[in-house]
């Protein structure tokens, strides 16, 4: 009873209510934690539903955090769930964070990753760190003074577009499942105080070897945030320390000279302008469809293979809805091509304004 | 034989399955190990390390047996266990998926 007690009256923040986030709110509120903070800002969307199992066919288009809430609390109708329907910012994070016992990343991309982490060094809460690339996983905690932080371990964030995300890359639906379960023992062992937590350690999981390694993982003394001089002592502007200028999703990340719309580059091939196109999604999605003539060059290894393109010629740019090949257009203006444009929408859109026969995924 | 394994957009890039298997003359340190990675899949060159300065890149990291051997000396000689490819080298990137 006194551990179903600690439980209770724990206060833990779940950031984000995704794919880690979802076996994570399951198990923490079928597990009795009393007090369950959710921060999304995204609605559910049905390409969701293969990971994230926190949300069903009927919650497509609605506010993550209230279809998480509903679910939760008809698991658990005593739980207090408290929902943040805000993209987690510097302006925001501690006093998002400050209320809470415990933090949990359930992010999906470096610069939140790096904002929860040093607000949780400040703040002093443990962070459990879980994420996952394609059939790949990777969970810690991390806990202030105990043992190194985010930033001891990788110092700073791969360029964009090196590293792609899973929006980008794919992942195993499973994958999240595995990595979530993790993380969320990993929160009622701190909340119960039982066994060795993963302070100090860091487990890498590959489904498709069907592994589990364990390294040991120690705090940086040159660590900007927790070392012995540390030199941050607020939080600072995560896009710019991560290079990019905003989140994933589509829509404005790059002025109007640099795209193109889905109905001028039809225009263009019908007239037999002289272009080529350049197609960087995955192998696997480009087996479902792909504009005639266009060449495959997957995002990640667009940085090796940029010198088979030809920097003189007029370039257009697409994937799947337009925020992997607006970083690749960034990408090539930074390496020196100067007319190359991006497709908005991507082929999602060329499959719902030109070609309806066009397969969608 | 050294047993190397590669975080997954790597393996992608260099277009490999599972871990990578090098034959290695002389002594296995970190240095030669990466050299001959490099050697075999030039496309993971700058990946890694850093095209000019041969510096770890900050968002990857090296361990072997369990140690974190990223800030170690690329000189110093490998564990045996990874010198004998009993235990693999682990090249470690960092990954935000969620």
């Amino acid at each position: 009873m006194e551990g179903q007690r600690r439980l209770k009256a724990a206060k833990v923040l779940l950031i984000g209510a995704g794919g880690l986030g979802s076996p994570l709110g399951l198990y923490l509120a079928a597990a009795g934690i009393g007090h369950l903070g959710i921060v999304d800002f995204d609605v559910v969307e049905f390409s969701n539903l293969q990971r994230q199992v926190l949300h069903t066919t009927p919650d497509v288009g609605r506010r993550k955090t209230e279809s998480a809430a509903a679910h939760l609390r008809a698991i658990n109708p005593e739980i207090q769930i408290a929902t943040y329907d805000t993209r987690i910012s510097s302006a925001n994070a501690m006093e998002l964070v400050r209320p809470y016992d415990i933090v949990i990343d359930g992010t999906d991309n470096f610069p939140t990753r790096y904002l929860v982490n040093d607000a949780c060094v400040l703040l002093g809460k443990p962070n459990i760190y879980g994420s996952i690339y394609r059939f790949e996983g990777q969970v810690s905690v991390f806990a202030p003074s105990a043992g190194p932080c985010y930033r001891c371990l990788f110092a700073e964030p791969p360029p964009p577009g090196m590293v792609p995300s899973c929006a980008e890359g794919g992942v195993l639906g499973i994958l999240p499942g595995v990595i979530g379960c993790m993380q969320a023992t990993e929160a009622v062992k701190l909340i119960l105080g039982i066994g060795e937590p993963l302070i100090g350690r860091l487990l890498l999981y590959d489904a498709l070897e069907m592994n589990f390694r364990e390294v040991k993982i120690q705090r940086d003394p040159q660590c900007p945030l927790c070392g012995e001089r540390p030199t941050l002592h607020e939080l600072i502007d995560y896009e710019q320390f991560c290079g990019v200028r905003g989140q994933e999703a589509p829509g404005a990340p790059l002025e109007s000279d640099f795209e193109i719309s889905v109905e001028e580059v039809k225009a263009r091939m019908d007239r037999g302008d002289d272009f080529d196109i350049l197609d960087v999604r995955n192998p696997e999605e480009w087996q479902i469809c792909r504009l005639e003539g266009a060449r495959l060059i997957p995002l990640g290894e667009l940085p090796a293979r940029m010198q088979e393109l030809d920097p003189s010629r007029e370039l257009v740019v697409h994937c799947k809805g337009g925020a992997r090949s607006a970083k690749a257009v960034e990408l090539l203006r930074q390496a020196g091509f100067v007319n190359v444009k991006n497709v908005r929408g991507g082929i999602s859109e060329w499959a719902s304004k030109i070609d309806p026969s066009m397969p969608k995924y | 034989m050294i047993r190397v394994a590669l975080p997954v957009h790597l393996r992608t890039l260099a277009r490999v399955n599972g871990d990578v298997t090098l034959d290695i003359e002389g002594a296995v340190t970190q240095r030669s190990v990466l050299d001959a990675l490099e050697a075999r899949y030039p496309m993971l060159r700058g990946t890694i390390r850093d095209h000019v300065t041969l510096k770890r890149r900050a968002f990857i990291r090296f361990f072997a047996c369990e140690q974190d051997l990223s800030n170690e000396s690329p000189d110093t000689p490998l564990p045996e266990a990874v010198a004998k490819g009993t235990e693999p080298y682990l090249i470690v990137g960092a990954m935000a998926g969620g």
